[in-house]
């Protein structure tokens, strides 16, 4: 049997996803026997379960804190689901954080302490990754009136609805959760932050929820102070929308607040109109934040 | 497909003679930094991906060093000489290997050079939907065909090159019977065999790799040694496991076991080119055992290490 297909065939019948049936390769008789001599074997069962438990470590170390701060019955289940989906079988798990959380956020009720955890946790990593290799932009870039900003591909605003050093520490400790504030307190994640976060000032939660539209800064300009915009595009909460050539649809980052019930990768300002006075002279070229994957 | 003949000379491109280093132990960033300048160890065993940031690259993950980590394990290793101990490069895959981590080795090459870089041989990606590789979640055990031994071999050849320090290739743990083996191959030794003759590349000899097998498939572990080309053998590993659901499992969770030791004392005279023993242990595990049990299981080696590897010979 040729080792493609024998990898093949070993390899989906222990990962075990049915959307993979698709591409199981076609084997004659003897070599499905071959396969399936080593499939019903105790020892295929026992690595299948080795598997699935190494998948669930994985992903449970991803997002720890969202799911202790779930029921354990709700946490089990939502970790099942996304193993049987074929989650947490590569060993840099990190890589698929996000969608795990975004797959978690998308039952939560909204508002909850448990959404809001899964948001921070989301936005941790985020914004730690795009930390990695974030440098100070050239604050002269804002000089041009005409250029467009959008949210930072590694920021994020996450809304606590008790005091947040509160809530994780009840969740550390396993102890009962505040309860839910009428009110919020608005966090912003940045790579260029020390820590990553900050509480954020009423101006930068006005300006960051503008920012969810790649918007010139003539407008920026007449909305915002400088000081403002300035520090936003600093700590890389907002970037430049970079513009291509023309012909396509403009869209934006993909960041933004992460209360929004859409994917990462997937968020609906992407694909949104650029704001400016005179957008006709602006559309004439494409817009577009840098992809976040 | 005839077989290859068994190297004539110890002086082979994967085991090439250098002073063996001794006894050596995972760099584990949550141990005590005070126990890599206890002496209890000559060298250490670096599992790169520990210093490293997965992250997306279109539909790619590409690996890169951690500065902090990096950083933080530089000065608790010190002095010590390094070798490298893959996890993630899946070898035997026949689509894909991993690139992202062999750059990622080329960048830490460049800041840490290594003594030498050992990978297990298995795979752990198949082509997904799209082509691209999809992650199986557990390695798995090559079937021994001339096919995969063709491709091991070839890549292992390519790696040499690459890095211009000894490649070896572990003999993995697994829980399947019934691999097929062609004729010539016979069996996991033969297949190891086979790919380390060919490539010119070392033998990294797990013990307790093989002593899973030989408990759990069925054989004897002192006749597979006996099978063993141990003049490639350049390093052994040495770890604990425990039953689960009826099989021994290749946990690195705790303590050698007995026969492991056994397996040591019997194997190291038998290691012309051996240049070190590593105690495997999992990072996880390692604050549970203790210091003093650390302690213990590294002296265990090194006794082991000066009554029979290369310092006993030269007495001789």
């Amino acid at each position: 049997m040729p080792l493609l297909d024998h990898q093949m065939a070993l390899g989906q019948c222990l990962r075990g996803t049915d959307a993979e049936a698709r591409t199981a390769p076609i084997l004659d008789a003897k070599e499905q026997g071959q396969i399936d001599r080593i499939v019903e074997s105790a020892g295929f069962r026992f690595t299948r379960r080795v598997q699935r438990s190494w998948c669930r470590g994985r992903v449970a170390s991803v997002a720890r804190l969202t799911l202790s701060a779930l029921p354990p019955e709700q946490a089990q289940k939502l970790l099942g689901d996304w193993i049987e989906m074929g989650g947490g079988t590569a060993s840099h798990t990190a890589a698929e954080a996000g969608a795990f959380l975004e797959f978690i956020a998308r039952d939560l009720p909204d508002p909850s302490h448990a959404r809001t955890i899964c948001r921070m946790e989301q936005a941790i990593y985020r914004a730690s990754e795009a930390a990695t290799d974030f440098e100070c932009p050239d604050l002269r870039l804002l000089d041009d009136p005409a250029a467009a900003l959008c949210a930072g591909q590694g920021a994020a605003r996450v809304d606590f609805f008790a005091e947040p050093q509160q809530l994780l520490t009840a969740i550390e400790e396993g102890k009962r959760l505040p309860p839910l504030s009428e009110t919020y307190i608005a966090v912003l994640f940045a790579p260029g932050l020390a820590g990553l976060f900050r509480a954020a000032s009423a101006d930068e939660i006005a300006l960051w929820e503008e920012l969810g539209t790649p918007t010139t800064i003539r407008i920026l300009d007449s909305l915002y102070g400088r000081d403002v915009i300035k520090e936003l595009f600093r700590i890389g909460a907002a970037e430049l929308a970079v513009r291509q050539d023309a012909g396509r649809s403009i869209s934006a980052g993909s960041a933004h607040n992460l209360s929004a019930d859409t994917p990462p990768n997937t968020a609906g300002n992407r694909g949104a109109p650029l704001r400016d006075a005179d957008a006709p002279a602006i559309s004439r070229h494409q817009c577009r934040c840098r992809a976040r994957v | 497909m005839p077989a290859v003949p068994a190297a004539s000379s110890a002086a082979v491109a994967g085991t090439a003679s250098s002073k063996p280093l001794g006894i050596g132990f995972p760099y584990i960033s949550v141990l005590p930094p005070e126990l890599y300048r206890s002496g209890l160890l000559d060298f250490v065993e670096l599992t790169p991906d520990t210093l490293c940031r997965a992250r997306r690259d279109g539909a790619a993950t590409r690996l890169d060093l951690a500065p902090e980590r990096l950083e933080r394990a530089r000065k608790v290793c010190g002095a010590l000489p390094v070798v490298v101990h893959g996890v993630e490069l899946s070898i035997g895959s026949a689509q894909h290997w991993n690139a992202a981590y062999l750059d990622m080795l080329d960048q830490l090459q460049a800041c840490w050079p290594f003594v030498w870089h050992s990978e297990h041989l298995s795979y752990q990606t198949i082509p997904g939907e799209n082509g691209a590789p999809l992650d199986i979640g557990v390695p798995l055990p090559l079937p021994g065909t001339w096919e995969a031994v063709d491709l091991v071999a070839e890549r292992a050849a390519v790696i040499r090159q690459r890095y211009g320090v000894p490649f070896l290739l572990e003999n993995p743990a697994h829980y399947l019977i019934n691999l097929p083996y062609e004729r010539g191959i016979d069996d996991e030794i033969g297949l190891i065999t086979q790919i380390t003759a060919r490539s010119g590349c070392g033998q990294l000899l797990d013990l307790h790799n093989l002593y899973c097998n030989a408990i759990n498939l069925g054989f004897d572990p002192f006749a597979a040694i006996d099978r063993t080309a141990l003049h490639r053998v350049r390093e052994i590993h040495v770890a604990g496991g425990s039953w689960r659901g009826g099989f021994w499992m290749d946990a690195h969770n705790g303590r050698v076991p007995n026969p492991v030791w056994e397996l040591l004392a019997y194997t190291l005279p038998r290691c012309p080119n051996i240049a070190g023993v590593v105690y495997e242990l999992l990072e996880e595990y390692a604050p549970r055992l203790g210091v003093a049990a650390l302690d213990q299981e590294l002296s265990r080696a090194r006794y082991l290490w000066e009554r029979h590897g290369p310092g006993s010979r030269a007495q001789d």
